[in-house]
């Protein structure tokens, strides 16, 4: 069977599928690279699989798009991911969730930031920033898990941490173990970050796993879980906005 | 490990002793991760050809050395690089060269390889983490057995991609005696003729080397798969020639297919790829950039097909190699269907200067006075985009102040013209085009963009600084002294942060008869450390009028609110990123921007 059609016959869970294929997002000075390595590490502590990572950054430090994709599987070839073919797209910022959509697969899982950070170029006349980047990729129908990675991170004791709790859930749709994900954190943080980090990641696997359960749960409870997520998404999207004045340090 | 990682690490095994470099993206991460090794002496050369020489001079002393440059680096350094392959080494020296096919950051699109035919230096071409790891250190006992240095070739997508690499240990390399060799390292005439000759008989040597050697590399394929029947029942059989990153690309396109994957791509094993050619039906080069490959094996009589399919331009990704055996006619399901990433027209995110970058006033001050700005190479080229959206060259690195002459030569424009350099580009290959301008007697005005660090790279040290890279405290340049050394009259140094100041600085520099230098004195926000500013300023939204003078800036911490007055919006800033660099408050006629009250 050829790869693509493996893939499109595959649902749900990456258990038992050939390649993983992760696109990770997001503003420079998110923590996007970080979270890579967290995953590619993960993903070689497991053992037995091959990984392959590519970065392009560019100029990332001066507010521009920064992505890292990590290829994971028994035999991977080419560390650059093919147009459809992403499993999942971890994205750290809305509008960069939306505008990486079209590289997932049918059935790929978009974790999205809710946070919403607002290019310069917004002010400038010929483009308006989506506020609506949510709605929209769920309009597309597509797998969509929001999290509002900051608001976890600051209960958690730092928003710093927030990458790390988007980490925590795409975890669950991995299949590697909590206690090999806690040592690729422990080999990507600095030591005395190491515990805010783990909790960050416990609490947003505790995100990842609500949405797990809310997916096994009947189709009508997921749709009102669907609708009751858009009102929050458009809740949040005020808070973006007001979080404009406070919001951008990295 | 990232492909930089895996050489600097590759070297450092095979006992590396001496490594220079200027900065240049894709190759930046070699020097500064080889700086970490115990034993090796690394250093932040003031430009590549500088550093190509110390590393060249280094082998010449015995010990083995490395250079790492991009493509531009390459051409900057070229004259030495052209030369060395004539006198050859006593310790091993490898050249690394990072091309950028697709311009993720450079100025052209370059195709190195042609380095490799000019001057007859041997070249190998890794395509991941563990090739990187072992060429690099293939390519010093290479250079030291056919005493010649040897070329490492790598693109962004094999220097940047992360694979895993299995190490060794680094073995204990000592200092040969010193080459003290008049006939082989003075390249007069009567000298240089012979070492000519030998040159050429070294490539072919090298090129019986590459025939023998495991560095070409059969991989069948499966029989049959993947390719139209021929007539009758058997099928044809695909064959593919590539190297580097794009063999990795290829190898995902058409697995099935048999390769000949190449690890020395000069001189090249044409009788290796004869060979292979006959055990296939149809031969496909697969190479980014130029027909390099292509055109050698075409000379050599083996039919091959290759850009009339893959493109010259940008990265061969393996969906676009998969479009060229799609468009060749080839059955690929895969690829069969065009799945371009579909723009789904949201904002585009292009870097800008930092809120507080110290290069925005001055850039904003020659756009008020409707400047030609002729720049060069440096974050200030960002002033080129919108918002700001005024430069109208910026070619390579030193061009600033050469052209601004020529322009002037040329009757220059009515409201002036000014040349735009930042500090390390100056340091770099700025002052022999200044001093031509004061030899000359050339009227022209150069501001030196000083923020005091080479920042578009990630904020390496330069000839400025009070540290090396190696870790010594160092005496730092003296930008105006070296300027009136050179024979400056009118040198004048201004705070970027204050804006009337950067406009009266550019009117006496302009109204200057004769060469004129300006140096701007604020540090770069970012590099060393992560500058937090100093307070932040605040809109009276009762004040602001809307009259967007302060958008001018494009700094980031600015944005509009809801709040419109004749069709324009009024403004905001974000306090938690603004620096309280106080540009805006001085730009705003209203006077809605003030200094916010400490709390």
């Amino acid at each position: 069977m050829s790869r693509a059609k493996r893939k499109a016959s595959s649902a749900g869970s990456a258990v038992g599928r050939k390649v993983a294929d992760i696109l990770v997002v997001g503003v420079g000075g998110q923590g996007v690279i970080m979270a890579a390595a967290i995953i590619a590490d993960t993903a070689l502590l497991h053992g037995g699989l091959q990984v392959k990572l590519i970065e392009t950054h560019g100029m990332s430090q001066r507010g521009g798009g920064v992505q890292s994709q990590i290829r994971i599987g028994p035999k991977v070839v080419a560390p650059v991911i093919s147009p459809g073919e992403v499993d999942f797209l971890l994205a750290f910022e809305a509008a960069e969730g939306l505008r990486l959509a079209p590289s997932l697969t049918a059935d790929g899982v978009a974790v999205v930031n809710t946070r919403q950070i607002v290019p310069p170029l917004a002010s400038y006349g010929d483009f308006a920033y989506p506020f609506d980047a949510l709605e929209r990729l769920r309009a597309q129908g597509r797998n969509v898990l929001p999290v509002d990675g900051d608001a976890v991170a600051e209960e958690v004791g730092d928003v710093k941490v927030a990458g790390v709790v988007l980490v925590g859930a795409l975890s669950t749709h991995l299949p590697f173990a909590v206690e090999i994900w806690r040592q690729a954190i422990a080999k990507n943080v600095p030591a005395s970050w190491l515990e805010p980090n783990l909790a960050a990641f416990a609490a947003g696997r505790k995100v990842g796993d609500a949405a797990c359960a809310g997916k096994v749960a009947a189709d009508a409870r997921t749709a009102g879980a669907a609708a009751e997520n858009a009102e929050g998404g458009a809740d949040k999207r005020e808070g973006g906005a007001d979080k404009r004045e406070g919001g951008l340090r990295a | 490990m990232l492909g930089n990682e895996a050489i600097a690490r590759g070297a450092y095994e095979a006992g590396v002793r001496v490594a220079a470099a200027y900065p240049g993206t894709p190759s930046t991460e070699i020097v500064a991760n080889l700086a970490r090794y115990d034993g090796v002496y690394a250093e932040w050369s003031t430009n590549e050809k500088v550093a190509y020489e110390v590393a060249f001079g280094a082998a010449m002393g015995g010990v083995r050395a490395l250079t790492a440059m991009k493509s531009a680096g390459a051409s900057v350094a070229a004259d030495p690089l052209i030369s060395s392959v004539y006198t050859g080494v006593c310790g091993g020296l490898v050249v690394v060269v990072a091309g950028d096919p697709g311009m993720s950051s450079g100025m052209t699109e370059q195709d190195d390889r042609y380095f490799g035919r000019i001057s007859g230096m041997p070249m190998l071409e890794p395509a991941d983490s563990q090739e990187c790891h072992d060429y690099v250190k293939l390519a010093f006992e290479l250079s030291e057995t056919y005493d010649v240095p040897v070329m490492v070739r790598l693109t962004t997508q094999v220097a940047h991609q992360k694979s895993v690499v299995r190490v060794d240990e680094p073995q204990r390399s000592e200092r040969k005696p010193p080459d003290r060799k008049t006939e082989k390292y003075c390249l007069l005439p009567r000298f240089s003729r012979p070492l000519h000759a030998s040159l050429l008989e070294r490539v072919a040597r090298l090129r019986g080397y590459a025939e023998a050697s495991p560095l070409a590399r059969v991989e069948p394929g499966a029989a049959g798969a993947g390719e139209r029947p021929l007539a009758g029942p058997r099928r044809a059989r695909l064959g593919v020639v590539s190297a580097g990153a794009a063999y990795i690309s290829a190898k995902e396109a058409l697995p099935d297919a048999s390769f000949l994957k190449l690890g020395m791509i000069h001189p090249l094993p044409i009788g290796a790829i004869r060979r292979f050619a006959e055990t296939v039906d149809r031969l496909f080069v697969v190479e980014e950039l130029e027909p390099y490959l292509e055109e050698q094996i075409l000379a050599a009589g083996i039919a091959v097909e290759g850009k009339e399919w893959f493109s010259a331009l940008g990265e061969l990704t393996p969906v676009r190699v998969g479009r060229g055996f799609v468009a060749a006619g080839l059955d690929l399901p895969r690829w069969a269907v065009e799945k371009a990433a579909e723009d789904v027209g949201v904002i585009p995110r292009p870097p800008v200067l930092c809120t507080g970058c110290p290069h925005r006033g001055m850039a904003t001050a020659m756009k008020k006075l409707d400047l030609d700005v002729h720049g060069d190479i440096g974050c200030y080229d960002l002033t080129s985009l919108p918002p700001v959206s005024h430069m109208h060259s910026a070619v390579e690195m030193g061009a600033s102040i050469t052209m601004e002459q020529g322009f002037t030569r040329a009757g220059g424009s009515t409201k002036g013209s000014i040349a735009v350099i930042g500090d390390s580009t100056f340091l770099h290959s700025g002052l022999t085009g200044l001093l031509n301008a004061v030899h000359q007697g050339t009227n022209v005005t150069l501001v030196i963009q000083n923020n005091g660090i080479t920042a578009m790279t990630g904020g390496q040290t330069h000839a400025g600084n009070e540290r090396t890279l190696a870790g010594a405290t160092s005496t730092p340049v003296d930008l105006p002294g070296i300027c009136r050394a050179l024979g400056v009259r009118h040198i004048q140094i201004v705070d970027p942060y204050d804006y009337q100041s950067c406009l009266d600085a550019l009117k006496a520099g302009l109204a200057f008869d004769g060469p004129a230098v300006i140096i701007t004195d604020r540090p770069c926000m970012l590099f060393p450390r992560k500058i937090a500013g100093d307070g932040y300023y605040e809109v009276d939204e009762d004040i602001c009028t809307a009259c967007q003078q302060c958008m001018k800036l494009g700094c980031p911490s600015l944005h509009h609110t809801d709040a419109v007055v004749k069709k324009r919006h009024k403004v905001a800033i974000d306090a938690s990123t603004c620096t309280g660099c106080s540009l805006c408050a001085q730009l705003c006629k209203p006077g809605a921007i003030t200094k916010a009250a400490l709390q």
